[in-house]
Parts: structure tokens; sequence; C-alpha cells
């Protein structure tokens, strides 16, 4: 694998998806500043729900939020075009992943995926041909590329699939067909299609289909005779879902994406023609310098990328209890459109000398939408009755009466949860005082057990 | 480990020809539920009767105020405020619906903002210059202003000496009548939309009556109860946060919406959530849902006296919050096992979601 890995390539297929992968960001970032997001998910919030060890990572001052969002667009068109090519893929993948460190509550796996793509692209020299860079410094072109340069990108898309695939391997997916059966007859006035959603043995057909989907496609796309069937296939499933659910780019992403699994030809006939069609003159400098023998640490950086892309998704077997229900080792593992979770959570925070309590309205302090991921995830629990706590430390409450100083009050929460459509169950006990829990990778033993 | 899943989808595939034939029975019972039909008898059977009426309270609340305007007595006083009662607790059954026409002009702010400020209603009126349309105005226009205005004690005699304060009384209604005509033009036009908008997105009518019904009942659950007696403040009460203060009819304001509710909820007899719930399956969830209105509905009768008698009585103290733990187990029905069971997202906002 190592020397094939090494072994030189026609570069083509990274030329074409450098193109298409820059289009997409390209799309996406003005998507979502036009969507409004910027201010609904970065100014609007009075607090953010940073990442464990990344918490010091804060957002700008109100509308200087736009500022990483608009180099991001800027970066994506310099990436399709290839220009400044290091520099700019350099600079979106540090934006981007600044942006999602932020605020856990706007997690999402594709974005992930792009913050991972990104940096990948960085590291692989998608500019040296039909490229503004090119253009300018032709001495960088060249018609070979070290095959790990898209191999690497294959293996990333590769684990998203599987994994994806992996992860539906669990009993509500396959013997209860959840959430696919809750999401599914919600679209039962859909016409012509919607009395077929509604029925059970659909949504077993859409989980079991969906679950040897992500299993198996990579491999069909790999070989030559399956892929034109296996591409149809990824057309298909991911214009359903897209159609079903709301799930934005991600579709479109993975359909453009999984075109790097295309032969060389494929790649290079799409180049020849776009180079015709914008004139390129092909000067290839007279001495092409000859890769240099791979050096050590990048064998050994591939090793590691890889080595982390498959543990960080299997770390749940290091915890105990139900995944869904604890959700430790949740998140960067692919785990996409996988449960229905809905949460009511309601906080009281007391005051410890005189044991009187107050109530939240947690929409005082939370989005709609944070307050909506927070219910159902216990490190978020966690870290916004940190936040209470801070907040309430010190406060005055008094009527026409009386007045009381809050001074290093508790923080109680009673949390129902319902699970892929399953009646709530008691989700955290109102008796631990959260403020003196600790918030940490370790096993939170203070969740109520999960009851099928 | 390929070899593995492979294996494992095989035996599955045999248990799930087998999982599929137990089940098959059981969806001949199902009965027959359209979220389109359901929005229709929605707002066929509830919300466009509820229109109509407040529609008609208001317009004899402005009527009988014309009446006293120009025979000033108590006894006309007293019609006036006989038919802001009716029309208060119609209100009750139409800010549910705090979508489409309502929210487009604010109107349930506008209508429905408590508590109300009696010295910012003076001050406007000492001043004789103000814009009831501002947001700062809010707490001094609508029914509650209306509240205060009719029923404190200085009422009468202020209509009778204080031209500045009938004034402003007139303009209370009017705005209130006109922006009632704006809802009902409104509806007659947006009912198609509504009837036919059945999707999943956050932005369809459906969602939105699912979340503008779970709004509606914690709005009821923190404002009408738990901000009075004192859940927001370390359990000190704040009975001048009570709705409806002056006429004191807040206990009945509050039985009138959790009965709207659950009206609302059963369809009022046609098809409606508790329609869908049976058709998936969880009658369970149903009766527990209709059950617990009952209970809060008996419990909120139970009082023989004012809320803010009942807030300044230490001995009732258990029994409000007795009332309140059922208000707030409720919310734990509808809004989590409810919507969990449609499908619908919880969300004011669209975004994307994986």
């Amino acid at each position: 694998m190592k020397a094939g890995f090494f072994k030189q390539t026609a570069i083509a297929p990274l030329i074409m998806f450098r193109i298409i992968f820059g289009a997409m960001l390209l799309f996406s970032s003005l998507r979502f500043i036009m969507k409004g997001w910027v201010e609904t998910q970065y100014i609007e919030p009075q607090f953010f729900f940073g990442y464990l060890g990344f918490e010091w990572v804060k957002p700008l001052q109100g509308n200087l939020m736009y500022i990483p969002f608009v180099i991001m667009a800027i970066a994506a068109l310099f990436i399709m075009l290839g220009l400044f090519y290091r520099v700019s893929t350099f600079i979106f993948f540090v934006c981007f992943t600044y942006v999602e460190l932020l605020d856990k509550s706007n997690y999402l796996n594709h974005y992930y995926f792009i913050s991972l793509m990104s940096f990948l692209m960085m590291l692989v020299p998608a500019h040296r041909d039909f490229s503004i860079d090119a253009k300018l410094f032709p001495k960088i072109r060249t018609k070979e590329t070290a095959s790990w340069h898209i191999g690497i990108l294959k293996f990333q898309l590769a684990v998203v699939y599987i994994f994806a695939g992996l992860a539906k391997l669990n009993a509500d997916w396959f013997f209860e067909a959840q959430p696919l059966r809750t999401w599914l007859q919600a679209h039962h006035n859909l016409p012509l299609v919607g009395g077929l959603l509604q029925e059970e043995i659909t949504a077993y057909f859409f989980s079991w289909f969906g679950c040897i989907y992500d299993l198996f496609i990579v491999f069909f796309l790999m070989y030559k005779r399956t892929r034109p069937f296996a591409y149809v296939a990824v057309i298909v499933f991911h214009i359903v879902t897209w159609l079903l659910f709301p799930i934005g780019v991600f579709p479109w992403v993975m359909i453009f994406s999984t075109t790097i699994f295309f032969g060389v030809k494929f790649h290079q006939q799409l180049l020849n023609g776009l180079k015709k069609l914008f004139k390129w003159t092909e000067k290839l400098p007279e001495t092409i310098k000859s890769i240099p023998s791979p050096k050590p640490f990048v064998k050994y950086g591939i090793i590691l990328f890889s080595a982390i892309q498959i543990l960080v998704p299997m770390r749940f077997l290091a915890y105990p209890g139900d995944l869904f229900w604890n959700e430790e080792g949740f998140r960067f593992s692919w785990r996409v459109m996988l449960m229905h979770k809905e949460g009511h959570a309601t906080f009281y925070v007391t005051d410890k000398a005189s044991g009187r309590t107050i109530e939240i309205n947690n929409t005082d302090y939370l989005t709609v939408r944070q307050e909506d991921q927070m219910m159902t995830q216990p490190d978020m629990i966690l870290q916004f009755a940190k936040i209470l706590k801070k907040e309430f430390d010190g406060k005055t409450f008094s009527n026409s009466e009386q007045s009381i100083t809050l001074r290093d009050p508790a923080v109680h929460a009673e949390v129902f949860v319902s699970l892929n459509g399953r009646p709530s169950q008691l989700f955290i006990d109102k008796k631990h005082d959260l403020t003196e829990l600790p918030y940490n990778l370790k096993h939170r033993n203070w969740i109520e057990t999960f009851e099928k | 480990m390929l070899k593995r899943s492979v294996g494992y989808v095989l035996l599955l595939s045999v248990a799930l020809l087998f999982s599929c034939k137990d089940k098959v029975g059981k969806d001949e019972d199902n009965t027959p539920f359209n979220k389109g039909d359901m929005l229709k008898n929605v707002s066929a059977n509830i919300i466009l009767p509820s229109l109509s009426q407040f529609d008609a309270d208001i317009s004899e609340l402005k009527s009988s105020f014309i009446t006293f305007k120009n025979d000033p007595t108590s006894a006309n006083l007293e019609e006036v405020k006989m038919h802001w009662k009716s029309g208060y607790l119609t209100w009750q059954t139409l800010k549910i619906f705090d979508f489409g026409p309502i929210r487009n002009i604010g109107f349930k702010s506008a209508t429905g903002t408590y508590p109300v400020d009696a010295s910012k209603i003076q001050s406007n009126i000492n001043a004789g210059t103000y814009n009831l349309a501002s947001a700062s105005n809010l707490d001094a226009i609508g029914l509650s202003a209306l509240d205060y205005l009719l029923f404190n004690d200085q009422a009468l005699s202020e209509f009778q000496t204080n031209a500045a304060y009938v004034v402003y009384t007139d303009e209370v209604i009017q705005k209130l009548s006109s922006e009632t005509q704006t809802i009902v033009n409104g509806w007659s036009t947006y009912r198609g939309t509504f009837n036919e908008s059945t999707g999943t997105s956050s932005t369809s009518a459906f969602s939105e009556f699912v979340n503008e019904f779970n709004r509606d009942y914690e709005l009821a659950k923190t404002a009408k109860i738990g901000i009075p007696i004192g859940k927001a403040n370390l359990g000190l009460t704040n009975p001048e946060y009570v709705e409806a203060r002056y006429s004191g009819i807040s206990f009945e304001l509050l039985v009138e919406s959790v009965k709207a509710l659950k009206v609302t909820y059963n369809g009022s007899g046609g098809l409606g959530f508790d329609d869908y719930l049976v058709n998936l399956e969880r009658t369970d969830l149903d009766d527990i849902i209709n059950d617990k209105f009952d209970i809060i509905i008996s419990k909120a009768e139970g009082f023989s006296m004012t809320l803010e008698q009942a807030i300044n009585d230490p001995s009732m103290v258990n029994q409000l919050d007795e009332l309140y733990l059922h208000l707030q187990q409720q919310v734990v029905n509808i809004k989590t096992d409810m919507t969990a069971a449609f499908g619908v997202l919880i969300t004011y906002q669209d975004n994307d979601g994986d």
C-alpha cells in the first residue's frame, strides 16, 4: 500500500476535484450568508457552547462575524480558480474550522467533512494544472502526481460512507425502522408517493437499503464495471434524501465529491473540454522536476491521519451504556440521520442558603436552536448549567416585601427525552447539582439509564 | 469486517420477513388520518369560528363603548365590561394561532401583552401625545390596557370627567377593532395556504401550528401562573404580574385558555392531534394528554378567589404549586412526546440538519 501510495498517476482527477470542490464551497458559503444564518447562528446568541479544550475560540463582535464568511467565499473562489492555491486552502480551512469550533449546537457531520476535506486539499497540489497559479508560474505545471494525493480524498469519502453504514447496524434501525418510520410518515400528504411513505414496509426498505448503500457504495464506485450503476445509485439516493429531509447541501456535496472515484479517462476528457473552452495553452516546463521521493514524515503523516479517522468514530466503544442515549463518542463519527431525539429540560437555580429556587426559561439565554440541541445532549446540559451559575451568582431578587441575593447558586435540571419514537423517559434527575459535576471526557454516570 | 456485515445483513433480512408478518394485522385497525384533512378541520371548525366570534365580541365592545361615551352611566360601563370580558375569553381560543395573518401584524402581542403598565397608560393620557403602534406601548394597549382602563377604582369618574381618558380608551378599542378586521381579511386568503401546507419543513403551516400550540401552552403555564407565583423570582411572589388583575378574571382566563388548547388538540370533535397520535399507535399518549388537560382544568376551577388573592394567601401556596406542577408535567407530553411522534422539527428557524 505504501509503495502504491507514492506511485505516479495522472493529475486530472485532482484538478477536476479542486474545481468542483471549490465551486461547492463558494456556493455554500454564499448560501449561508444569504440565508441570514450568520445572524441567527453567530450574532444573535448570547452564549456559545464551545468544544471541550476549545472554549478559548470566541466569536467576533456583532457584524464582524460576517468577515470570516466573506473571506471563506473569496478563498473558495480562489480554490476553484487555483489562485494562490496553498494560501487559499489554508485560509479557507482556518476560517471554516474557526466558525465550526464556536458553537457545538451548530455541529453537523457535513461541516466536519468539509473541515477535513479542506485540510486535505491544503496538503495536495491540486493547482498544478489548469489554474491561475499554473498560468502565472508555468514551472509548477505537471501531468502527474503522487497517487496518495487522490487516494487520501477517496479514503476520506470511504470513511464517511462506511462508518455511516456501520452506525446503522443497530436494533432500532433494523428492527423498528426508526427513526425513518417517524420521518417518512410525516410525508403522507405528498402527492402520489405519500401513501407509500406511510407504509411500515417502506420505512424498512429505506432503512435496510440505506444501510447497505452506505456500507458498500464505495466498493461499487471503485470497480470500473459497477461504477456507472453505483453512481446512478449515488444520485438517486442523495436526491431522495434531499427531497425528504432537511439536510441542505449535504446530498449535493456527496453527489459531486464522489466523482473523484471516476476513472482517469473521464476526468481527462472533462479537463480537456474545459481547457478548450477557456483556450488553455499547454506549456509544460521543459524540465519537469521529477517528484522527489517521499519524505518519511509524509508517510507517517498519512498513517497517522488514517488511524485517527478510523479510531475517532470507534471511541464510543470505550464508554459503557447506550450510545444514542448518553451520546458519549457520538460526534465526529458520521452518525448521519441516525436518531430522532426530542427533549424537554427544566433548569432550577437554587440559593443554597435559603433553599429558594428559580425556574429558568431557557430561551432567555439561548436561541431556540441552541435550546433544542442542548436539551438532549448531556455535555451541553452541563455547559448550560455552568453558564447559569455564572449568570445568577450575585443576582438579587425581590418583591415588595423582601429581597434575596443569590450567592454560589446550585443548578439542577430535570430533563425528559424521547428517543426514536419511544415514550419520553427521565434523562437527567433533578437530584444532581450540575455545578458540582466535572466537564470532561469521562463517562457521565449522572445520566439516567436508558430503558428500551 | 465486511464479510461479517454481509452476514449480518442476510441474517437480518430473514428476521425482517418475520417481524413484518406480525405487524400486518395491526395496521388494519388504524384510523385513517391525513394532515391535510386535519388542517382543513382546524381552520374550518376552530380557527375561523373563533375569529368570527372575536370579531363579533370586539364590535359589540366598540358599539357598547360608543353608547357609554354618550351616556357615561355606571350601567353602561357594566355593559362595556361585559363585552370586554367575553372578548377576552374568546381571545384565549384565538391566541393559539400565532402564525399567518396574526403573526404578520404582531397581533398576539398587541392584543394580549400583560402585565399592563398602568403608569405608562396614565402618563400617555396626561401627555396627550402617544403612538399606540410603537413597541414601547405594547403593555399600554390591547385587552390588558382595557382591564386597567375599565376596571380600576377611579374608572367611572375618570370616564365622566377626563376627556383624555375617554379618547385613550377609544383609541385602544379602535386599534383592536381595525386590527381584528385585518386578521379577518387576512384569513380569508390565507385559509387556502394553511390547508395545503402539510410539509415537514419548519415553515410549513403544520409545523407552525404544532410549534405555536406548544408555545401558547407554555406561555399559559409560565405567564398566567408561573411568574405571578414567583417561579422565576426565587419563590418571591409577584402579584403585580397577574393577568387581568383589575377585573380579577385571571383564573377564568386560565381555564378558558386550557380548555381551548384541549379543544384544539382534539380537533373540536373532528380530526386533530389526538387522531394523529391514535393513527401512529400512540393511544396511550393521547389518553395521558387528555387526562392531564382534565386535571389541570379541574384544579384551575378549584379556586374560589382571584389569583391575586390566592397568591397573597399563604395557605394557598400548596394548591397553587400543585396546579403549576400539573401544568408543567403536560409540557413534556405535548412538546416532547407528541412532537417526537409527529416527526416535527421544534424550531422556529430554517436550517440544515443531518
